[in-house]
């Protein structure tokens, strides 16, 4: 009976704190999009910001361009050199000493903060290359920071479906890069995809390394990789933190959200499709 | 032709190795250069003390990093175990208690709200946290410790709920057949033989999660307050990332307090590297 009791006890408790947790995580999206969304309209998505404090009027698109393009420039640049990094440590390397040692290095870089990232690209980019606020300048600065990020993915990627068609190929004479080429990247294809967009999701949330080295309050959309540009993170704190205008927070908070939570999206379409599940297998 | 092809790929493979150690090193070295000035400078004694402030632009400027280093482990350790508490139940309530198809809808959700960007955190903070603490708990501003380490501790939810799923599941494909077997209770399994046999990892699992806690910037600087004093839990405080990403854009190149930044940094570093090992060296050993 005591027995009883007691389980019932452990059971509400752990219940009771698991909703918490659970309501907590949900309550910054409900936050997010439910009070957002009255914000939300064509001339808000398409128009200039503009207003006295900046920003309380108009629109955020050069914001959402800026932050696409910076996405999409960090996506290339990190993601190629984090597949290729996940190429050497899975199916180079596996099993020797110069492997591991840089399986731990990429781990520690991996949990390196976002913020000595943009102190040293700050100083060293700017002051020492000088190199002027720019979005290349931001772009290296957050690939560095996803490179690792990428690579631990492409390499469990590998590892996990590509090193049988390799011990196979390999054992019927195939050279290693034709195998990579031709079977590996082509069956991988669509998680090496989901992973670089994860990347790149990361990196284009992320404001402490763009800070100083290339995000501006205002700035038309880029038209080369050497000229500032606008992001909605940088845009979303500056509103925020200034207190100006709670209803454009939201608003620009609703747009980052919904474009993070349609990439996502758009990322498991594009692996289910490819591996041929269709519809199904999107919401698991 | 596809030998030509195989060298291009095989080039570029090593050529991409090349550039990340390069970028790596640059990173380590560069750190270490520009904190020696202030080093000599100041001298650690200068740097880390019990008397000074942090006041980097007086007449005699002072740069007393402890307050920061103390704000940043208080916080990050208060998040972690808001993050324990309420993540530990969560995993085991997803996996004991929820039915299968509805938890793995929250495990979508979970997953989701880890690519969440940190200044969106720090935005929900700020507009509904902040104006709760000023208004319940009699303070002249709701920017403080407290706030930091709760907005903190949601973030880290979803690793740590990913981290003990990840055991339990384990424990679970190996014990509970027999357990159920035994006539034992949910409960008791719990209690006596999951926490048992996952104490270890998660221990793990919780020194990583510190380890993301402390190099957080934007999400903690909002809604910290950021002052350089002594942390206490409900007056403001200050973190290293905070200060840095604050200060550095309005230093010129060559000044002391860009060198004290830089030393700020790499004591943010070391405390990150003893964190790595630490929960290296209890992964190594665990026994599920």
């Amino acid at each position: 009976m005591k027995r009883k009791v007691l389980d019932n006890l452990i059971k509400s408790i752990l219940i009771f704190l698991g909703l918490i947790a659970v309501g907590l995580t949900l309550f910054v999206f409900i936050y997010v999009l439910y009070r957002g969304r009255r914000v939300i309209s064509i001339r808000f998505l398409l128009d200039n910001p503009s207003g006295i404090p900046f920003g309380t009027a108009g629109g955020v698109f050069p914001a959402i361009i800026g932050t696409l393009m910076l996405g999409g420039l960090s996506a290339l640049i990190g993601g190629l050199l984090g597949i290729l990094n996940g190429l050497y440590l899975s199916l180079y390397s596996k099993g020797t000493k110069s492997g591991r040692i840089l399986l731990h290095l990429i781990t520690i870089l991996s949990g390196l903060p976002s913020i000595i990232f943009g102190l040293i690209a700050y100083t060293l980019l700017i002051y020492k290359l000088g190199m002027g606020k720019s979005l290349l300048c931001s772009a290296i600065t957050i690939s560095a920071m996803i490179l690792p990020f990428i690579t631990i993915r492409a390499k469990k990627i590998f590892d996990e479906k590509g090193y049988t068609f390799f011990i196979e190929s390999e054992s019927l004479g195939l050279s290693k890069p034709y195998i990579i080429r031709k079977l590996i990247i082509p069956n991988c294809l669509g998680e090496l995809v989901g992973a670089v967009s994860l990347g790149m999701l990361y990196g284009m949330g992320a404001v402490a390394p763009i800070l100083y080295t290339g995000v501006v309050m205002n700035a038309p959309i880029p038209t080369s990789v050497n000229s500032p540009f606008m992001s909605l993170p940088y845009h979303l704190y500056m509103l925020a933190n200034s207190g100006y205008s709670d209803e454009y927070a939201l608003g620009t908070a609703f747009v980052l959200l919904a474009m993070l939570i349609i990439i996502e999206i758009l990322c498991h379409l594009f692996a289910s499709f490819r591996e041929g599940v269709g519809f199904k297998r999107i919401f698991r | 032709m596809i030998k030509v092809k195989d060298r291009v790929l095989k080039g570029m493979v090593y050529i991409s190795l090349g550039v990340t150690i390069f970028l790596f090193a640059l990173i380590f070295i560069y750190l270490i250069i520009k904190s020696i000035p202030a080093i000599n400078n100041i001298g650690l004694g200068g740097l880390i003390n019990l008397k000074e402030k942090w006041y980097p632009i007086g007449a005699t400027p002072t740069f007393n990093l402890l307050p920061a280093i103390c704000g940043t482990l208080y916080t990050s350790f208060l998040a972690t175990i808001f993050a324990f508490i309420f993540g530990l139940s969560a995993a085991l309530m997803l996996n004991f208690y929820l039915p299968e198809k509805f938890a793995n809808i929250i495990f979508s959700f979970l997953d989701m709200l880890a690519g969440v960007p940190s200044v969106v955190f720090g935005f929900i903070g700020l507009s509904t946290l902040v104006p709760f603490l000023l208004k319940h708990f009699n303070l002249s501003t709701g920017q403080c410790i407290l706030a930091a380490s709760i907005v903190l501790g949601v973030m880290l939810l979803p690793f740590i709920i990913s981290t003990c799923s990840e055991s339990i599941k384990l424990v679970r494909d190996r014990y509970e057949g027999m357990s159920k077997n035994a006539g034992i209770s949910k409960e008791y399994f719990i209690i006596h033989i999951v926490f048992t046999s996952i104490k270890r990892s998660i221990l793990a699992g919780l020194v990583m999660a510190l380890g993301r806690a402390i190099g957080e910037t934007m999400a903690v600087m909002m809604v910290i307050g950021n002052s350089a004093i002594f942390p206490k839990l409900l007056g403001r405080g200050q973190t290293i990332p905070g200060i840095t990403a604050l200060e550095m854009g309005s230093i010129g190149i060559n000044e002391i307090h860009l060198s004290a930044l830089y030393v700020a940094n790499l004591i943010l570093l070391i405390i990150l590297l003893i964190l790595i090992l630490v929960s290296q060296l209890l992964k190594g050993n665990d026994r599920i």
